[in-house]
């Protein structure tokens, strides 16, 4: 009988539903989008950060005072303290090796650049720009310049990073193809008449080298007047086999928040273990730091700190906005059920001088919400899976991802939202007499 | 006047499920309003945080920085003078903050393999570079040639802290000063020591000369390339740079942002309005049994519906304007809670909302017009 009303009562008059239900699904796709994108922003927003490049430097811990200026380091090369750069695949071993993105190590060196009669006090820097990096896991990783400096130009084309060169190759002065192939900053190209494809001598420790110009680099940097070489190049060139001066690390972070900024050596063990588990700058730092013997690791703070702020205020922002929507939703649907149930109390009326009592016509009505607000929960879910998904590729190129998480959250949503808003005018209807409302008054 | 008397007793008989209708208006208009306010400020907002990315501008000497031990070339301070006026400018102009810099290889107890120290006007970094952490405190005065800041790594060589002084000597002349504070930004600042640019040029032996000045311009990253491009003639022998990493990077970051509110607010404004609609809608439903009294009564269709529209415009109109003022206070709220300033009101939302709401209500309104065929009789009879 119970059930017969009921189907009964979606049969007769199934346009009231369908609104209620299509109200629900909106606002309910709303929720979704809108908590699909929240939860997703910071992951994305920290991933388009690191166009500002490496937000943290290892230099070597017993190194002297860097002379540098302009982003030239003007120390002697036979000074200071260098890094091994073998030790470099273990920095995908650490906790957060996923969200170290990239890193690319430098040694440069004061070289003079000979073309025609002409001579030009210049550096070659040596780096990587897509090299294979052979992690002990038995996987490879590329990283270089390429994940850590976005913003570097090349008209023409990066230099092969495959040659080998070792210190004999070097020093031999024949012409031979590939690991003598550099790129040109563009300051020192056009000084220098250097276009790509040109061929240039290099004085640079007693060596005397041909070298091709690939491409021409525009940097905004000081690397716009120098040369950018392999980096075993420069390493052959200048004696120092595997090493390296400055290693720039790109990772994604989560913004610093008080608990962040406290010092790990006073923390109690949970507190550790849950800093040491989030990917807090200070945190991954610290475990480049225990990764790399000698090595000293510093937060660039110009990226790091605008970066937290940015994407704190951003996902705040974003949540308020998610909640904003989420409660004039709930509001609109609330006022959606409370007209449907007012419109209906001829209905409850008729059933109460049939007999019906209080707790089979509310225990009723409450079963016709709670399928309307299933229905409408589980479309606008779907829905709102979708946008979020849509969200996510036309912002940032890259599709939001599902998240079955948030099914049953918008279930209990939406049945807490028709129920509230239904239960309120079924109470006052239910109390009413059967004779004054089946005469309309 | 008939038609007025009947809308009011429309208006005063349904008051309670009007009432109803007009918590779903007011809600929507609320959120739509606040995220309306939030989606114009909140860009100006952000830009303005990535702007604390600091200078963006370079200009320095076109003689390229020398393989040797020196630094590339200075040039006169007049420049700064000439770069002042253009920052303090009629208009405002774009740029919002600069400094000079004399760059000096010194030596030190400590330090005896060298170390830079910066001369530079010491009162304008606290604008220009605010990510810098100091312990200690900042220096005020641009005049002042007794104290330095000195850079964590720079410190720990030297063993200095605040309060104690260093000695800084380059060939036979020394500078004693004294540390107001230790600075620490992830940088080469750390190896370095900052001064006032008098001490740097006093020592160094170049009076009246700087090695750099860093600019910070305003606006996106083509206006900047354009002003730099702007700058260069006018300053001949030097070289105007725009930093591409800082620049490029802020009008990606923002481009992101922009998008992003626009995606979220825009579709959350469309759904909140359907979901409206979805309530009007329904509200017209029921009101089948009143169109049909009223045509048994007599009434001509155009007029019933009129009747109708007016009640539905004024629901919408009433929302609209209660949502909007309170949206508007809403967003003012969220962008204190967020930015720590209130939003600023766009008085073009309001009117812009109360629209919306008019036109949705009025739309939901619509399907009674559908309601000209149906027979008194049979609308009366299924409603009693």
């Amino acid at each position: 009988m119970f059930f017969r009303i009921l189907g009964e009562s979606f049969l007769r008059n199934p346009a009231r539903k369908w609104l209620e239900a299509a109200a629900l699904a909106l606002g309910m796709a709303i929720t979704t989008a809108a908590l699909v994108t929240a939860l997703d922003v910071g992951d994305r927003m920290a991933r388009e950060f690191r166009r500002l490049g490496a937000n943290l430097v290892v230099t070597p811990k017993t190194d002297t005072l860097p002379l540098e200026i302009g982003g030239t380091d003007y120390r002697p090369v036979e000074e200071g303290a260098y890094l091994k750069d073998e030790d470099l695949g273990k920095l995908r071993t650490i906790f957060w090796r996923l969200n170290i993105v990239g890193f690319t190590p430098f040694l440069d060196a004061p070289a003079e650049l000979e073309r025609g009669q002409n001579r030009f006090a210049t550096r070659v820097i040596g780096t990587w720009v897509a090299h294979e990096v052979a992690v002990p896991d038995g996987t490879t990783f590329t990283t270089g310049v390429l994940a850590t400096h976005p913003w570097w130009k090349v008209e023409g084309a990066w230099f092969p990073e495959n040659a080998i060169v070792t210190r004999g190759d070097a020093s031999d002065n024949a012409t031979t193809r590939g690991g003598r192939d550099v790129v040109v900053g563009a300051s020192l190209a056009s000084r220098a008449g250097i276009r790509r494809g040109d061929w240039f001598t290099i004085r640079l420790g007693g060596h005397e080298i041909d070298m091709q110009a690939t491409g021409i680099l525009t940097s905004g940097g000081a690397e716009d007047q120098a040369i950018v070489a392999p980096l075993n190049l420069v390493q052959g060139l200048t004696g120092h086999l595997g090493e390296y001066r400055r290693l720039a690390v790109s990772a994604l972070t989560s913004p610093e928040d008080e608990f962040a900024k406290r010092d790990p050596d006073t923390m109690t063990p949970t507190d550790y273990d849950r800093w040491f588990c989030t990917p807090y700058i200070s945190s991954i730092a610290f475990q480049i730091k225990q990764t790399l013997p000698g090595a000293n690791v510093r937060v660039v703070r110009q990226v790091a700190e605008t970066e937290g702020r940015v994407l704190g205020r951003l996902s705040a922002l974003l949540w308020l906005v998610s909640v904003t929507a989420l409660v004039s939703v709930a509001l609109v649907i609330g006022s959606t059920s409370a007209t449907t149930v007012l419109e209906r109390r001829q209905e409850i009326g008729l059933m109460k001088a049939l007999g019906a009592g209080r707790r089979r016509i509310v225990g009723l009505f409450v079963a016709e919400q709670v399928f309307v607000a299933v229905c409408g929960g589980l479309a606008g879910y779907l829905a709102g899976e979708g946008l979020g998904y849509a969200v996510g590729e036309i912002v940032f190129g890259i599709p939001g991802t599902g998240r079955l998480v948030l099914l049953p959250v918008v279930l209990a949503l939406a049945l807490a939202v028709t129920l509230a808003g239904s239960l309120w005018p079924l109470g006052r209807v239910a109390r009413l007499d059967a004779a004054p409302v089946l005469r309309g008054e | 006047m008939m038609f007025w008397r009947v809308l009011r007793q429309m208006i005063v008989r349904g008051r309670g499920r009007l009432a109803v209708a007009l918590v779903a208006l007011v809600s929507g208009a609320t959120a739509s309003a606040a995220l309306l306010n939030l989606e114009f400020d909140a860009e100006r907002k952000f830009s303005h945080e990535l702007r604390q990315l600091g200078p963006n501008v370079l200009v320095r000497s076109a003689v390229a920085p020398g393989a040797s031990d020196e630094p590339g070339g200075v040039f006169d301070a007049e420049v700064v003078n000439g770069l002042l006026t253009e920052a303090s400018g009629a208009g405002g102009g774009p740029v919002t903050g600069l400094a000079p810099s004399l760059y000096v290889i010194v030596r030190s107890p400590g330090a005896e393999t060298g170390l830079v120290l910066a001369g530079t006007w010491l009162d304008a970094y606290p604008r220009l570079a605010p990510w810098w952490s100091v312990n200690g405190a900042w220096v005020t005065e641009r005049a002042d040639t007794n104290v330095c800041l000195v850079g964590q790594q720079a410190a720990a060589k030297l063993r200095v802290r605040p309060g104690s002084t260093v000695e800084l000597r380059y060939a036979e002349r020394t500078a004693t000063l004294r540390v107001a504070g230790i600075v620490s930004t992830g940088g080469a600042e750390d190896d370095q020591v900052f001064a006032n640019l008098p001490v740097a040029q006093q020592l160094a032996g170049l009076p009246g000369k700087v090695s750099v000045v860093q600019m910070s311009v305003a606006g996106a990253p083509q206006e900047v390339e354009r002003y730099a491009s702007q700058l260069a003639p006018r300053l001949p022998g030097l070289e105007v740079r725009p930093l591409r990493q800082i620049a490029q990077a802020e009008g990606q970051l923002l481009a992101r942002v922009q998008d992003l509110l626009f995606w979220s607010v825009g579709l959350i404004l469309l759904l909140t309005s359907l979901c409206v609609l979805a309530t009007t809608l329904a509200l017209a439903i029921e009101r089948r049994a009143d169109v049909g009294l009223m045509k048994a009564l007599g009434g001509q269709m155009t007029r019933i519906v009129r009747m109708f529209m007016a009640e539905a415009g004024l629901l919408g109109a009433v929302g609209g304007i209660a949502g909007a003022v309170m949206g508007t206070v809403l967003s003012a709220w969220i962008g204190r809670q967020v930015f720590g300033t209130a939003t600023s009101v766009r008085i073009e939302v309001i009117p812009l909302i109360v629209a919306v709401m008019v036109a949705v209500a009025l739309l939901g309104a619509l399907p009674l017009r559908l309601l000209s065929h149906v027979r008194p009789g049979i609308v009366l009879r299924e409603s009693k």
